[in-house]
């Protein structure tokens, strides 16, 4: 994709059909490279559709023939000579502890290296889009880091208050934009 | 013009399992994800991307065929699940603007 922040979005995406209650989205850049994990606690995948899920020919839509998110993310991260994986517990293997893990990595200084792009964007559209569950977004980057929980915010706010309320979702974009200021100021 | 004919015209096989598909407007593209919602029904794909996801962006955006330009080959096993996929690729040693220029020739 144009930026890695809408392969942030497809991903995330998937977390949340898969009825995740929190889904953690952790970016972390030193000199040279960018990882990008993202976790959640979602209902996870059986091990035979796990192991097809990078091929672009296995979907769980039944409209397209094929699903292209996972497949693209990893050659993305391929392509600069990185590396990708993707790990899941089914809950019918371990009702107690079950979701999926996907982790790419970038090396930033390779000319096929796709940029970052509006990840704060993303993260207002997740949490617009699906405010009955949780997202915790943490960049570490050598300069400092900036997080978002929206679990802290429904601690504050409490149950009453929907994430998607326009004053909620209006704090969501000014706290990243202050946080990435500051460090960058 | 139909993708049968594009050989008689210096265009090399990859593999054509549907040799009678008319050949309508081209597109030119490599960032895949792009491609996939620009690429019409019909058209002549012209990339130099060469992976296992070009044959299922050509399967989704259904183009004609997909033309690999700069001397770019499939390996051996992304050709035959192309085949299997009818998916048409045939390809060129031009480089990708040259191609699209032979191109609109043949097909305007």
């Amino acid at each position: 994709m144009k930026e890695l922040s809408l392969n942030i979005l497809d991903i995330a995406e998937n977390s949340v059909k898969a009825k995740a209650g929190l889904t953690e989205i952790l970016i972390t850049e030193d000199e040279k490279t960018l990882k990008l994990l993202i976790r959640d606690d979602g209902t996870g995948m059986e091990e035979d559709f796990l192991k097809r899920v990078t091929d672009p020919f296995c979907t769980t839509r039944t409209t397209r023939k094929v699903g292209m998110g996972i497949p693209l993310l990893k050659m993305e991260a391929e392509m600069t000579g990185g590396s990708f994986r993707i790990d899941s517990v089914s809950e019918k293997k371990d009702p107690e502890h079950h979701g999926t893990e996907t982790e790419a990595l970038f090396y930033k200084d390779h000319i096929d290296f796709i940029p970052l792009g509006d990840v704060q964007s993303s993260i207002v559209t997740l949490i617009q889009g699906h405010p009955d569950t949780d997202f915790l977004f943490r960049h570490v980057m050598p300069e400092g880091t900036v997080e978002l929980d929206t679990r802290e915010l429904r601690a504050v706010l409490g149950d009453e208050v929907p994430l998607n309320e326009y004053e909620v979702i209006k704090w969501i974009e000014d706290s990243l934009k202050e946080q990435y200021e500051d460090l960058h100021s | 013009m139909t993708v049968r004919e594009l050989l008689e015209q210096g265009f090399t096989e990859v593999t054509i399992p549907e040799p009678d598909r008319e050949i309508r407007g081209a597109y030119m593209g490599d960032l895949l994800s792009w491609v996939m919602g620009r690429c019409r029904e019909d058209a002549a794909w012209l990339t130099i991307m060469s992976n296992v996801n070009v044959i299922a962006v050509a399967s989704l955006a259904n183009p004609a065929v997909v033309v690999l330009t700069e001397g770019v080959t499939l390996p051996d096993e992304i050709r035959i699940l192309a085949e299997s996929k009818g998916v048409n690729v045939v390809s060129t040693e031009l480089p990708s603007y040259e191609a699209a220029v032979e191109l609109s020739k043949l097909i305007s």
